[in-house]
Protein backbone atom coordinates (compact mmCIF):
# COMPACT_ATOMS: atom_id res chain seq x y z
CA UNK A 1 0.00 0.00 0.00
CA UNK A 2 0.98 3.38 -0.45
CA UNK A 3 1.79 5.68 2.11
CA UNK A 4 -1.58 7.89 1.55
CA UNK A 5 -3.69 4.89 1.29
CA UNK A 6 -2.27 3.44 4.76
CA UNK A 7 -2.64 7.06 6.05
CA UNK A 8 -6.25 7.13 5.18
CA UNK A 9 -6.73 3.41 6.83
CA UNK A 10 -9.33 3.27 9.12
CA UNK A 11 -8.33 1.13 12.07
CA UNK A 12 -10.05 -1.40 14.29
CA UNK A 13 -7.24 -1.58 16.83
CA UNK A 14 -4.67 0.75 17.98
CA UNK A 15 -1.55 -0.36 19.75
CA UNK A 16 0.65 2.16 21.28
CA UNK A 17 3.70 0.51 22.43
CA UNK A 18 5.95 3.60 22.13
CA UNK A 19 7.37 3.53 25.70
CA UNK A 20 8.55 -0.18 25.23
CA UNK A 21 11.67 -1.54 24.12
CA UNK A 22 11.78 -4.72 22.17
CA UNK A 23 10.24 -7.43 22.54
CA UNK A 24 7.76 -5.02 24.44
CA UNK A 25 5.71 -4.00 21.04
CA UNK A 26 5.76 -7.32 19.30
CA UNK A 27 4.09 -8.67 22.76
CA UNK A 28 1.52 -5.88 22.49
CA UNK A 29 0.75 -6.81 19.21
CA UNK A 30 0.00 -10.53 20.19
CA UNK A 31 -2.31 -9.67 23.18
CA UNK A 32 -3.98 -7.19 20.93
CA UNK A 33 -4.58 -9.05 17.72
CA UNK A 34 -6.86 -11.75 19.97
CA UNK A 35 -8.90 -8.48 20.19
CA UNK A 36 -10.11 -8.46 16.77
CA UNK A 37 -11.61 -10.30 13.79
CA UNK A 38 -10.42 -11.71 10.85
CA UNK A 39 -9.93 -9.67 7.97
CA UNK A 40 -10.11 -6.14 10.18
CA UNK A 41 -6.92 -3.66 10.56
CA UNK A 42 -4.55 -3.53 13.35
CA UNK A 43 -2.09 -0.56 13.96
CA UNK A 44 0.71 -0.62 16.34
CA UNK A 45 2.55 2.36 17.03
CA UNK A 46 6.59 1.93 18.28
CA UNK A 47 9.79 3.82 18.43
CA UNK A 48 11.81 0.61 18.65
CA UNK A 49 13.52 0.31 15.49
CA UNK A 50 13.66 -3.12 15.59
CA UNK A 51 9.74 -3.24 15.23
CA UNK A 52 9.57 -2.19 12.07
CA UNK A 53 11.03 -5.85 11.01
CA UNK A 54 9.77 -7.76 13.67
CA UNK A 55 5.94 -7.08 12.93
CA UNK A 56 6.03 -8.13 9.48
CA UNK A 57 8.52 -11.52 9.60
CA UNK A 58 5.60 -12.17 12.76
CA UNK A 59 2.38 -11.61 10.28
CA UNK A 60 4.30 -13.96 7.67
CA UNK A 61 4.76 -16.43 10.23
CA UNK A 62 1.21 -15.98 11.55
CA UNK A 63 -0.88 -15.36 8.64
CA UNK A 64 -1.29 -12.38 8.83
CA UNK A 65 -1.08 -9.32 6.14
CA UNK A 66 1.11 -6.99 6.84
CA UNK A 67 0.30 -3.37 5.36
CA UNK A 68 3.12 -0.95 5.38
CA UNK A 69 4.91 1.37 7.74
CA UNK A 70 4.81 5.29 7.73
CA UNK A 71 7.20 7.54 9.73
CA UNK A 72 5.77 10.03 11.88
CA UNK A 73 8.47 12.34 14.63
CA UNK A 74 10.15 10.05 16.96
CA UNK A 75 7.98 6.61 16.12
CA UNK A 76 6.50 5.18 13.04
CA UNK A 77 2.67 3.44 12.70
CA UNK A 78 2.55 -0.21 11.68
CA UNK A 79 -0.08 -1.57 9.64
CA UNK A 80 -1.17 -5.22 9.55
CA UNK A 81 -4.59 -6.69 8.40
CA UNK A 82 -5.57 -10.13 10.59
CA UNK B 1 0.17 -27.71 12.89
CA UNK B 2 1.70 -27.62 16.38
CA UNK B 3 3.72 -25.62 17.49
CA UNK B 4 7.15 -25.08 17.30
CA UNK B 5 9.14 -25.85 20.48
CA UNK B 6 12.52 -24.00 21.96
CA UNK B 7 14.63 -25.98 24.96
CA UNK B 8 16.50 -23.39 26.91
CA UNK B 9 19.53 -24.62 29.19
CA UNK B 10 19.68 -21.42 31.20
CA UNK B 11 22.76 -21.62 33.86
CA UNK B 12 23.72 -17.84 34.47
CA UNK B 13 22.63 -16.74 37.07
CA UNK B 14 23.30 -13.25 35.82
CA UNK B 15 21.05 -9.80 35.76
CA UNK B 16 22.34 -9.54 31.97
CA UNK B 17 22.08 -12.83 31.00
CA UNK B 18 18.81 -13.34 32.50
CA UNK B 19 17.26 -10.03 31.06
CA UNK B 20 18.62 -11.25 27.75
CA UNK B 21 16.49 -14.84 28.55
CA UNK B 22 13.21 -12.55 29.03
CA UNK B 23 13.56 -10.96 25.47
CA UNK B 24 14.16 -14.49 23.43
CA UNK B 25 11.32 -15.86 25.51
CA UNK B 26 9.34 -13.05 24.68
CA UNK B 27 9.86 -13.56 21.04
CA UNK B 28 9.26 -17.14 21.62
CA UNK B 29 6.20 -16.33 23.07
CA UNK B 30 4.75 -13.80 20.36
CA UNK B 31 5.21 -16.98 18.17
CA UNK B 32 3.24 -18.84 20.29
CA UNK B 33 6.04 -21.82 20.57
CA UNK B 34 6.33 -24.46 23.29
CA UNK B 35 8.94 -23.47 26.22
CA UNK B 36 11.18 -25.55 27.89
CA UNK B 37 13.66 -23.99 30.51
CA UNK B 38 16.02 -25.97 32.46
CA UNK B 39 17.38 -23.76 35.66
CA UNK B 40 20.96 -25.53 35.15
CA UNK B 41 23.43 -24.44 38.42
CA UNK B 42 24.00 -20.61 38.60
CA UNK B 43 20.67 -19.89 37.66
CA UNK B 44 19.34 -21.98 40.28
CA UNK B 45 20.53 -19.19 42.59
CA UNK B 46 19.04 -16.69 40.98
CA UNK B 47 15.47 -18.16 40.80
CA UNK B 48 15.74 -19.02 44.92
CA UNK B 49 13.13 -17.00 46.25
CA UNK B 50 15.65 -14.80 48.78
CA UNK B 51 17.95 -13.81 45.62
CA UNK B 52 15.50 -13.13 42.97
CA UNK B 53 14.75 -9.96 42.98
CA UNK B 54 17.90 -8.92 44.78
CA UNK B 55 20.31 -10.42 42.65
CA UNK B 56 22.40 -7.73 40.77
CA UNK B 57 25.18 -9.55 39.49
CA UNK B 58 26.07 -9.46 35.81
CA UNK B 59 28.43 -11.85 34.05
CA UNK B 60 29.92 -9.63 31.01
CA UNK B 61 31.30 -6.07 31.33
CA UNK B 62 31.10 -6.12 35.14
CA UNK B 63 33.30 -2.59 35.08
CA UNK B 64 29.58 -0.80 33.83
CA UNK B 65 27.32 -2.82 35.86
CA UNK B 66 26.03 0.06 37.30
CA UNK B 67 25.75 1.97 33.96
CA UNK B 68 24.07 -1.23 33.01
CA UNK B 69 20.98 -1.32 35.44
CA UNK B 70 20.67 2.48 35.33
CA UNK B 71 19.91 1.74 31.58
CA UNK B 72 17.44 -1.10 32.29
CA UNK B 73 15.31 1.37 34.40
CA UNK B 74 16.15 4.13 32.07
CA UNK B 75 14.21 2.09 29.43
CA UNK B 76 11.74 0.63 31.87
CA UNK B 77 12.54 -2.90 30.77
CA UNK B 78 10.74 -5.48 32.97
CA UNK B 79 12.94 -7.25 35.53
CA UNK B 80 14.22 -10.83 34.02
CA UNK B 81 11.05 -12.46 36.61
CA UNK B 82 8.48 -10.58 34.75
CA UNK B 83 9.77 -11.13 31.38
CA UNK B 84 9.80 -15.08 32.19
CA UNK B 85 6.10 -13.91 33.74
CA UNK B 86 4.74 -12.69 30.89
CA UNK B 87 5.86 -15.42 28.35
CA UNK B 88 4.30 -17.90 30.69
CA UNK B 89 1.14 -16.30 30.35
CA UNK B 90 1.51 -15.95 27.05
CA UNK B 91 2.49 -18.90 25.64
CA UNK B 92 3.30 -22.61 27.05
CA UNK B 93 6.59 -22.45 29.17
CA UNK B 94 7.63 -24.75 31.47
CA UNK B 95 10.70 -23.75 34.05
CA UNK B 96 12.22 -27.10 35.26
CA UNK B 97 14.80 -26.72 38.04
CA UNK B 98 17.40 -28.99 38.19
CA UNK B 99 17.78 -31.38 41.03
CA UNK B 100 21.30 -31.23 41.57
CA UNK B 101 21.46 -27.40 40.92
CA UNK B 102 19.00 -26.71 43.32
CA UNK B 103 20.38 -28.69 46.09
CA UNK B 104 23.90 -26.70 45.64
CA UNK B 105 22.24 -23.67 46.68
CA UNK B 106 20.10 -25.60 49.31
CA UNK B 107 16.83 -25.37 47.28
CA UNK B 108 15.44 -28.91 48.31
CA UNK B 109 11.55 -28.42 47.25
CA UNK B 110 9.73 -26.39 44.55
CA UNK B 111 8.92 -23.97 47.14
CA UNK B 112 12.46 -23.05 48.01
CA UNK B 113 12.20 -21.26 44.34
CA UNK B 114 10.26 -18.74 42.89
CA UNK B 115 6.67 -19.53 41.60
CA UNK B 116 7.49 -19.28 38.11
CA UNK B 117 9.16 -22.49 38.62
CA UNK B 118 7.15 -25.29 38.06
CA UNK B 119 9.30 -28.64 39.08
CA UNK B 120 12.66 -30.12 39.80
CA UNK B 121 13.54 -32.63 37.47
CA UNK B 122 16.71 -34.35 36.47
CA UNK B 123 19.07 -34.28 33.05
CA UNK B 124 16.76 -37.27 31.76
CA UNK B 125 14.41 -34.82 30.91
CA UNK B 126 16.30 -32.20 29.51
CA UNK B 127 17.55 -34.95 27.40
CA UNK B 128 14.41 -35.58 26.20
CA UNK B 129 13.18 -32.05 25.51
CA UNK B 130 16.82 -31.54 23.63
CA UNK B 131 16.15 -33.79 21.61
CA UNK B 132 12.61 -33.11 20.93
CA UNK B 133 12.79 -29.13 20.56
CA UNK B 134 13.53 -26.72 17.06
CA UNK B 135 15.59 -24.56 18.72
CA UNK B 136 18.16 -25.08 21.34
CA UNK B 137 19.82 -22.42 23.09
CA UNK B 138 22.18 -22.04 26.22
CA UNK B 139 22.62 -19.34 28.30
Amino acid sequence: MTQEELKALTVDKSVDARGTSCPGPLLAAKKAIGQIEKGQIMEVLSADEGTKRDIPKWCTKKGYEYLGTVEESGYFKIYLRK
Amino acid sequence: MANKKLCLALFSGSVDKLTAAGVILGGAAAEDMDVEIFVLLQAAFAFKKENALTNERVAEITDKKDEFLASLKRLEAPHWTEAFKTAKEMTNVKIHICGFAGKVWNGYKIDDFIDLADDIVGIGEYMTAAEEADINLFI
